[in-house]
């Protein structure tokens, strides 16, 4: 152990490296393709919706997703407009660009592959994969942290003391859940979108999810998750602090803990 | 037996120790360092964060921009990105050149040997599109044109059924919209046709087209798609004649029509009025408004 140099001390900086270069560029690069993704998506989505219901009498739609844009954007009776295209236009690219959609989402696709890569080369060189893996305690834990996101605010509103579960490694239960099953969830999408994309001669991966509609329920709801994830997750990144932001930048981390007695 | 034991018992002690997260380990830097490291990540970064937010907006499709920002602000940011070399007609080479690469990944995934999964019984049937009147049907024939004898020949639909074996199937049909379904064919083999009636030894790819189809309106669309000469040959690609155990219908495209359940469904074309084999790429229907040519599934 070093001990800092008295004669200076505010010249040095003492800093704990939390991500490999490759883990960050991979965590980036992810932000606008896995957006483009899931707007190309939806447009090839809206070309033959996966989930449809019998005809609504009076809105003609059959698919859930246009109910949502109606049933979001409450369209005056009588309008011109196509009030079924309102979540496609806002959330994917819109409606009648299927060759459009197509295009850019095997371009984004195949971008979206080489990231997991240099992820996945990034978290083996790193070691960083180790701080992912489960630990017996995961389940237990989770649940602690889950009560303590979900006293947070009453807590803080009724000014009573409300501790962080101890945290003994680099990420607490819940988290490690998340970012481990992250990576898991870009394997799925994946291995579905090639079942859907060459379904004859990868036919056992078509197999894999019993038949063509699988992959393609399977494929849509990986990117539901994937929304669903984000959510939390910038809002909890962003709560946690500038250092954490800063660290998937830089790679750094100035929260220095002592650990286990040592150091 | 103690001693036996240990060395995997130690391998074991390794790989656990191995996989447990060391404690994470501090370091010290000179705050010139850390700073400098910082400035250079945070511009990294942010040159990044322009660079992707430029490039999907150069990426996005025309219509789809029109309903974002304003006409000026759009004005603004096309002509900066068009200095920069970023316009429309490179990003439609850059997009297309994408589609190229994706039907070459296809290409590479074919194997004549594989072959499509079948099914047991037929399940339903999904087709809904203009149906052109059998005024055509009596006088229907098929020209094969780009034959090695040099011959354009014309062959009738009773002289087929009765020259060629007859082939059954249940395979599923795949539209590019991601709706399918399984259904029934039965036909001759485009390979028992390709032997028949052998292709210049330099060609590489079918013309297949309908002078009969329609479009929603009605009015006269011919229809034609480009068929590479690997898949043609496929013992599962079928110049189909029945489906359900009957006679085609003229919504099924009777009498005569391409099954090949290796393709996506737009590539498998109704009442097929001619084939033409050539050595260059033919032209495509779905190809010239935007679709891949190769479509291989």
């Amino acid at each position: 152990m070093r001990i800092m140099d008295q004669g200076h001390p505010a010249a040095t900086r003492r800093v704990v490296v939390r991500h490999h270069a490759l883990v960050r560029l991979a965590h980036w690069a992810n932000v606008p393709v896995l957006l483009g993704l899931v707007a190309s998506g939806l447009s090839i989505y809206w070309a033959s919706p996966v989930h449809q219901h019998p005809v609504d009498p009076t809105t003609d739609s059959t698919d859930y997703l246009a109910d949502l844009g109606f049933w979001i954007s409450h369209p005056a009776p009588g309008t011109s407009a196509d009030p079924g295209a309102w979540f496609y236009d806002h959330f994917g690219l819109g409606t009648f660009r299927l060759a459009q959609a197509l295009r850019l989402h095997w371009l984004l696709a195949y971008v979206f592959m080489t990231i997991g890569l240099l992820y996945a080369i990034g978290l083996a060189s790193g070691g960083g994969f180790k701080a992912l893996l489960p630990r017996r305690s995961d389940v237990g834990g989770a649940f602690a942290m889950l009560r303590y996101y979900l006293g947070v605010a009453p807590a803080r509103l009724l000014r009573r003391p409300w501790p962080h579960p101890p945290v003994k490694s680099k990420y607490n239960p819940l988290q490690r859940i998340a970012y481990l099953a992250m990576p898991l969830l870009g394997v799925l999408a994946v291995a579905s979108g090639w079942a859907m994309h060459k379904p004859v001669q990868l036919k056992w991966l078509e197999r894999l999810f019993v038949n063509y509609e699988g992959a393609r329920i399977i494929h849509f709801w990986t990117m539901v998750a994937f929304a669903t994830f984000v959510i939390p997750h910038v809002v909890l990144a962003v709560a946690d602090g500038w250092d954490t932001l800063r660290s998937m930048v830089t790679g750094w981390s100035y929260r220095v803990r002592a650990r286990h007695g040592r150091e | 037996m103690d001693e036996s034991e240990r060395p995997g018992e130690r391998r074991r002690m390794t790989l656990a120790k191995w996989l447990a997260e060391p404690d994470e380990s501090s370091v010290e830097l000179p705050l010139s360092k850390v700073r400098t490291r910082t400035r250079r990540d945070f511009l990294l970064w942010s040159a990044g964060g322009l660079f992707a937010a430029g490039g999907s907006w150069w990426l996005l499709p025309d219509e789809t921009r029109e309903h974002h920002l304003t006409p000026e602000m759009r004005d603004w940011i096309d002509s900066l990105e068009a200095r920069l070399g970023a316009d429309r007609r490179r990003r439609e080479r850059f997009l297309n050149r994408v589609l190229t690469l994706d039907d070459d990944v296809a290409e590479a995934l074919y194997s004549p040997t594989r072959s499509v999964r079948t099914y047991s019984r037929s399940l339903r049937n999904n087709y809904n599109g203009a149906t052109p009147t059998p005024a055509y049907l009596p006088g229907w024939t098929l020209t094969v044109s780009g034959l090695a004898s040099g011959r354009v020949e014309r062959l009738g639909i009773a002289d087929m059924l009765g020259r060629f074996a007859h082939h059954d199937q249940v395979t599923r049909l795949f539209c590019v919209e991601g709706w399918s379904a399984i259904a029934w064919w039965g036909g001759l083999r485009f390979a028992d046709l390709l032997q028949a009636y052998p292709p210049l030894p330099s060609a590489r790819w079918a013309k297949l087209e309908s002078s009969v189809n329609l479009d929603a309106a009605s009015s006269p669309d011919p229809y034609y798609v480009s068929i590479d000469l690997p898949t043609a040959r496929h013992p599962q690609t079928l110049l189909a004649t029945h489906l359900s155990g009957k006679m085609l219908q003229v919504e099924h495209g009777a009498p005569l029509r391409l099954l090949a359940p290796m393709k996506l469904g737009l590539k498998n074309i109704k009442a097929i009025t001619s084939i033409a084999y050539s050595v260059e790429a033919p032209a495509d229907y779905w190809n010239e408004r935007g679709y891949s040519r190769y479509d291989g599934l």
